[in-house]
């Protein structure tokens, strides 16, 4: 089954929004993300391919609503449960758990 | 990609090979985007070797094979268009093109 993601030549999506001078986050948050991501991935925690089946494999209706790094924070949060990580415990305690 | 039996000692393509690529859905992550399956396409250069990402993703075991940019007339994609399409894509994903006039049979049976 094709994933959502997987949209190439699909239409409907409207035009790209281009922003003058994007700054690389648009929060802090976004960068802790991206910094998050290359220590697991540097670690041997995940590779790179897990972490983008991670992203794939969200629900439709949440990949469509999360931003970019949104989805991010998203698979890290999940490939950290898969791999035992995370706690269920700690997991409970993440209010980005799931969403 | 292509079923692992037919993959096993297939061997590399070369620019200007015609390829055709698999038109497996498959359940997993992969690279092969839905628009350029069942396709047929020219090999334009070697990208290097590189693990498969369907099975890297999946914790599989996973050789170095070739990828190539592989180059698509954009009216076999969409049914339209002058340009061209050009998509790295691994050894698996890829066959030697079956005879021209049967790929294009293929094509339009779709």
């Amino acid at each position: 089954m094709s994933r959502i993601n997987d949209v190439g030549g699909m239409e409907g999506f409207g035009p790209l929004q281009r922003e003058a001078d994007e700054p690389a986050f648009h929060a802090d948050w976004e960068a802790h993300v991206f910094a998050l991501n290359r220590a697991l991935v540097g670690r041997g925690v995940y590779n790179l391919d897990e972490f983008r089946d991670a992203i794939e494999r969200m629900n439709v209706d949440e990949y469509l609503a999360a931003s970019y790094y949104e989805r991010w924070l998203h698979a890290i949060t999940t490939l950290l449960a898969e791999k035992g990580v995370l706690t269920d415990q700690e997991l409970a305690g993440l209010d980005v758990a799931g969403g | 990609m292509w079923p692992v039996a037919e993959r096993r000692g297939s061997v590399p393509f070369a620019p200007g090979d015609q390829v055709w690529t698999s038109r497996t859905d498959p359940p997993h992550h992969t690279r092969l985007p839905r628009y350029a399956r069942g396709a047929t396409g020219t090999v334009v250069e070697l990208q290097g070797s590189h693990p498969l990402p369907d099975d890297r993703a999946r914790g599989l075991r996973a050789e170095p094979e070739p990828v190539y940019a592989v180059r698509f007339a954009a009216r076999d994609l969409f049914g339209e268009g002058d340009h061209t399409v050009t998509v790295d894509l691994w050894h698996s994903y890829l066959r030697a093109s079956p005879a021209a006039g049967a790929g294009t049979e293929e094509q339009e049976a779709r």
